[in-house]
């Protein structure tokens, strides 16, 4: 396997590169990384994605082979960094005991862990890391489309299986969401492709109460 | 049956199968599956009958719906009074979260027939309100549902460990249900904690002897051959299904389709069963496999609203589709349709706008082409089978004046049909045919009445098409300015190909309606108001031919105060939709001389069966129409062979089962203690003797996953509390919030699990989100969004799940998150999280986040649902929504509210946003 050189720092100080340890020389994960600098460094992690993030590399197949290393490992960080990743590459099938084992040890040793079924979706996981390592956490705050036939469409689906041709169907007969609120069952099960189910659903959602 | 002669009880089972149920269930526990349609709800409410009369007892129906609900109470009541039992207390029903704790104990105390939803139901007896030693017995409806980790059964699991002298009774009239996986059947009775099995299919001895002895009914099956049109439109949707068939095949060469072909495609359960295939492997799906899925769904839906809908709604429904699978961004082809492409495609929407009206419209052409649109002139085909019902009302007619027959039915006609819009339709169709007859008298045209509806319909289409076009148009104008907003790198992305493409799938059908790109909208509508006036024309032309338009739309209420008159029986004609077992009411109420199937149903052939043979002086003759050689005749042949087949399997397994009926006489609390201790070997029992069993406390909207019912089977304690703060507390450190898949995607995109987490935080050391995937289902993420589209389009498009995973545990570094693959393994890492750690107190867990001065009001906890849509509309935030929701009873209240009424309690930006949700007219703005 060919390994990527370092690549050399654009500009800039180095906290804008993804610190690699050189123990993860030969991971198939760092030719996954390519939308961020990185560099090899002395560390106690095997990645260090910010200021007070950090994160360790764990093949469960490895694991399984060596279960007491991870414990090591997590000895070695001595308690550093706020967010401890344990990033974890699930490349076996049988994955249930090692899982049930790391949560406890999650609990434990301070550790968050992050699963990774292949290469690529780990190295984009460092690389998302390092990316948010200062944004706001705007996107997971709550939606922000204002667009008005999404929300439409979002608010109309909401009850279970009240697809978007219904929603369409039933705002482009009534034409405002407040007639259709309004509309008795009997009117609304005249639109195509509303059964009995979904008019009971649907009215069911707009009355009942919220407490 | 010493007790039913102190208190004779009347039981209205005329048939001897039936009565042979009777004692048989009667006498013993046992799981009865019978054949659609032989009155499997009269055998339950009678067995709950008998035992009312009997009195003092507390006996609880698990799976009951509404309607069920409410033929088993009415049934009651009328044989209380019937065999005089002083001691009958009726059914009461415990189905919402409303009925407070206080009346669910009186309730309990009092005894009775209960009729409880499950979710409350395991509440009550996990938290010790119904101790399950009171309980006489059970009677579990819809068995079929029942699984290992269904609420049902951890329901009965309750019941039988702390109760082994209560009775316990299973029906099912699905056996279709019970042919999947391994020994189905063995697998159900071990749900069910149940030894024998009754098996009634309809070709059963008994039932044959019964049904078909002296007093059969009369069946007279009429085929009706579909127009052309109908039939082209129908291989044309075949040959979309097929398509797509292969499509999928093509795509997935790694699973099992040697069952997936054109005539497996037609069969009820088929989405199920791709569905069942596909989702062990759903995240790794190309995202076309994933719309073909559901445009399968799609097709499926079309073939059976071809043969239902009358052609303007089935046009309608057609651009509703349309509308509905046109991209979000125009720019990129991933929520394409792929048969919307197919030159069948085009034959669908061609021959569907063909049956409602006529003539080229140029799609490219000049606004007020005048040559392009003279040509139109409405069509209007009727379906076949208004026709046929016509002429066999006719000859009903005929029938009743020359060969009058004196006996106990009423003499009505009974017009059943699948479901309340064909009623709807039907209801129109004969009340314009009544119309037209009267004003021409004698010589009456079949076809007028038809072409008539039609034509009002056609006149509302246009209206209606019209603002759809509108809609559509505002729409599209919305998601174009946010586009623009989005910036460069939308305009920078090549435009592809679909605007073109679609043009042509289009085609001239249903051209306005669809008209999504503005540069064609206005045309649309002008073309539309040409073919209104046309149309208008051509109404009153008719009008004038002798029957007055007002005739036609006259209320027939009008005359109501002139005089009133009680209507006879045999002069009604009475519509009605087919509804499960409730039919049978129905029949029993009306007795019809005359029922017209308008669509074919196998059970309610059986109902009339046992109707007819109940009654030895009441005649019924049946008509049953369908259309040859259509999808509707194939599938009514397809679910009557596949019951048969089920009960043949069903009757084979209960025939070899004989070692798992002796397993399942071990006491179910024995073996359930078996399986848990298992691992802990000898030491785990002495300790959980000694030492407090391991308790977790669960919130009660839990109760709706199986993992409670799981963490129960792993030998904790599992106690039901209504918490503020988290799902599942396992330790007093250790708070769970529970989400699957679905509900993390959900709750990271409305914040709701931002402010979850941050609660959590505040009041528990080890917060902890547990992200459980579905056990049928793969155990990964969704492949996250492309990278190959290049470095910038990958962080600038809108955050896919895993970064926002990230920006979770950026935000929350002490939250710890567990994976786990399957309930079951989730109840695993509970124990183990659990062990040498103390146990909660569920006092504690409950005031948890309750804040001082809250009072009881505030803190009960919401619905999830229409708290759900609350969010969804603009102007709506965390902040306001406590308010809101406390302030207002539901979205019906809020959305007739006036604006200064919502800005007086939100403010006025948010207000206004609100206001503007509810009130913005789509179609004229």
């Amino acid at each position: 396997v060919q390994q990527p050189k370092p690549q050399p720092l654009a500009n800039g100080p180095s906290t804008a590169s993804i610190l690699v340890s050189t123990r993860q020389k030969g991971n198939p994960i760092l030719n996954h990384i390519r939308n961020m600098p990185w560099e090899y460094a002395d560390i106690p992690a095997d990645y260090v994605l910010g200021a007070t993030t950090c994160a360790l590399f764990l093949s469960l197949k490895y694991h399984k082979l060596h279960p007491e290393y991870v414990y090591g490992r997590i000895r070695a960080l001595q308690g550093k960094y706020n967010l401890r990743i344990l990033l974890t590459m699930v490349d076996v099938e049988a994955h249930e005991e090692c899982l049930k084992e790391l949560s406890k040890t999650s609990l434990i040793n301070n550790v968050t862990i992050i699963l990774a079924w292949s290469a690529p979706e780990a190295g984009r996981y460092l690389e998302l890391y390092k990316t948010y390592e200062n944004a706001a956490f705007t996107s997971i705050k709550g939606h922000q489309s204002t667009n008005f036939s999404d929300r439409l469409v979002e608010f109309v689906t909401v009850p279970r299986s009240v697809n978007k041709t219904d929603a369409l169907g039933l705002v482009s007969n009534f034409g405002t969401i407040r007639t259709a609120i309004n509309a008795q069952p009997e009117e609304i099960s005249l639109i195509a492709g509303w059964g009995e189910k979904k008019v009971q659903r649907w009215c069911g959602a707009v009355r009942e109460p919220f407490r | 049956m010493a007790e039913e002669e102190h208190h004779p009880v009347k039981l209205s089972l005329p048939l001897e199968f039936q009565q042979d149920i009777f004692q048989e269930i009667r006498a013993e526990d046992e799981l009865l599956i019978i054949a659609k349609g032989l009155g499997l709800l009269r055998i339950v409410t009678n067995l709950l009958h008998s035992y009312d009369a009997a009195g003092n007892n507390l006996i609880i129906i698990v799976g009951a719906n509404d309607r069920e609900n409410g033929w088993i109470g009415e049934f009651l009541a009328e044989h209380a009074t019937i065999s005089k039992a002083p001691k009958a207390r009726g059914l009461s029903l415990v189905n919402t979260q409303m009925a407070s704790l206080v009346s669910r104990q009186k309730l309990y105390a009092h005894g009775g027939i209960l009729s409880i939803t499950s979710q409350i139901l395991i509440v009550d007896l996990l938290s010790g309100v119904l101790p399950p030693g009171n309980v006489t017995g059970m009677v579990v409806l819809h068995a079929e549902r029942v699984s290992a980790t269904s609420i049902e059964s951890f329901v009965l699991r309750e019941y039988r460990q702390h109760n082994k002298v209560g009775f316990l009774k299973a029906f099912s009239d699905s056996p279709e249900s019970f042919t999947y996986g391994f020994s189905p059947l063995a697998t159900m009775m071990r749900n069910l904690f149940l030894q024998k099995t009754l098996l009634y299919p309809r070709f059963q001895l008994d039932v044959i002897k019964s049904l078909e002895g002296q007093k059969k009914a009369e069946v007279i099956e009429l085929e009706v051959p579909m127009t052309e049109s109908m039939a082209t439109i129908q291989a044309a949707i075949l040959e979309c299904v097929e398509a797509s068939v292969s499509d999928l095949k093509k795509g997935n060469t790694g699973l099992d389709m040697s069952d997936w072909n054109l005539d497996n495609a037609l069969q009820g359960n088929f989405d199920q069963r791709v569905m069942r295939q596909l989702n062990p492997v759903w995240h790794r799906l190309h995202p076309r496999t994933k719309q073909v899925a559901a445009d399968l769904r799609t097709l499926r839906s079309m073939l059976s609203y071809l043969v239902t809908f009358d052609p303007v709604q089935f046009l309608k429904y057609l651009d509703t589709v349309l509308a509905a699978s046109q991209p979000k961004n125009p720019n990129s082809k991933a929520n394409q349709s792929p048969w919307l492409f197919l030159d069948a495609a085009t034959t669908i929407f061609e021959t569907a706008k063909q049956r409602v009206y006529a003539g080229k419209m140029v799609d490219n052409g000049p606004p007020l082409n005048k040559a392009a649109t003279e040509a139109i002139r409405p069509t209007l085909e009727e379906l076949p089978k208004w026709v046929v019902l016509s002429e066999v009302l006719d000859e009903i007619e005929r029938d009743v004046y020359f060969n009058p027959v004196v006996d106990d039915s009423s003499g009505s006609i009974m017009i059943m049909c699948s479901n309340h819009e064909t009623c709807a339709q039907l209801k129109e169709y004969l009340k314009r045919r009544q119309l037209v007859e009267d004003a021409e008298d004698e010589e009456s045209e079949p076809h007028f009445a038809a072409s008539f509806m039609l034509k009002d319909k056609l006149r509302s289409y246009i209206y209606w098409k019209r603002a759809f076009a509108k809609m559509n148009d505002s729409l599209k104008a919305d998601v174009a300015q946010s586009m623009e907003s989005k910036g460069e790198a939308q305009r920078d992305a090549p435009r592809r190909g679909p605007p073109n493409k679609r043009r042509r799938v289009r085609g001239g059908a249903a051209s306005a309606s669809t008209a999504s790109r503005i540069e064609t909208s206005r045309t649309a509508g002008d073309k539309e108001a040409h073919l209104a006036s046309l149309l208008e024309n051509e109404v009153q032309a008719v009008g004038a031919d002798g029957l007055p338009e007002e005739e036609v739309v006259v209320d027939p209420l009008s005359d109501k105060d002139t005089y009133f008159e009680l209507l006879e029986m045999q002069d009604l004609i009475i519509v009605h939709p087919y509804d499960g077992d409730i039919d049978e009411h129905a029949i029993e109420e009306v007795r019809p001389r005359y029922v017209i199937m308008y669509e074919p149903e196998a059970a309610f052939i059986r109902r009339v069966e046992v109707y007819r043979s109940s009654h030895t002086d009441r005649n019924i003759r049946v008509y049953f129409m369908y259309y040859k050689d259509s999808v509707e005749e194939q599938m009514y042949l397809a679910s009557v062979r596949r019951e048969k087949d089920a009960f043949t399997k069903l009757i084979r397994e209960r025939g070899n089962m004989a070692i798992t009926i002796d397993n399942a006489k071990l006491d179910p609390e024995e073996a359930f203690l078996r399986t848990i201790n298992t691992r802990i070997a000898g030491g785990g029992r002495v300790a959980a003797a000694t030492a407090e069993r391991p308790r977790v406390v669960v919130d009660t909207r839990e109760f709706r996953s199986s993992l409670p019912s799981l963490v129960n089977a792993r030998g904790m304690d599992v106690v039901p509390c209504m918490l503020t703060v988290g799902d599942y507390v396992l330790t007093p450190d250790i708070c769970v919030e529970r989400k699957s898949i679905s509900d993390l995607i959900g709750s990271l995109n409305n914040g709701r699990l931002f402010n979850q987490a941050e609660t959590m935080l505040e009041h528990y050391k080890f917060p902890m989100l547990l992200i459980e995937f579905d056990q049928t289902r793969s155990f990964t993420l969704d492949p996250f969004t492309d990278l190959s589209a290049g470095p910038q389009s990958a962080l600038s498009s809108a955050p896919d799940l895993q970064s926002k995973i990230v920006l979770l545990t950026l935000a929350f570094p002490r939250m710890r998150i567990i994976w786990s693959s399957s309930p079951y393994q989730t109840a695993e890492i509970f124990e183990e999280l659990k062990k040498l750690n103390d146990e909660p107190d569920p006092r504690k867990a409950v005031n948890m986040g309750i804040q001082e001065g809250d009072d009881a009001e505030t803190v009960r906890p919401f619905n999830q649902l229409p708290i759900d849509m609350l969010r969804e509309i603009p102007g709506i935030n965390e902040k306001n929504i406590t308010r809101l929701s406390l302030d207002i009873t539901n979205i019906h209240e809020l959305a007739n509210y006036e604006e200064d009424d919502i800005c007086a309690m939100v403010g006025r930006e948010a207000g206004r946003q609100i206001y503007r949700f509810f009130n913005r007219n789509i179609g004229r703005d």
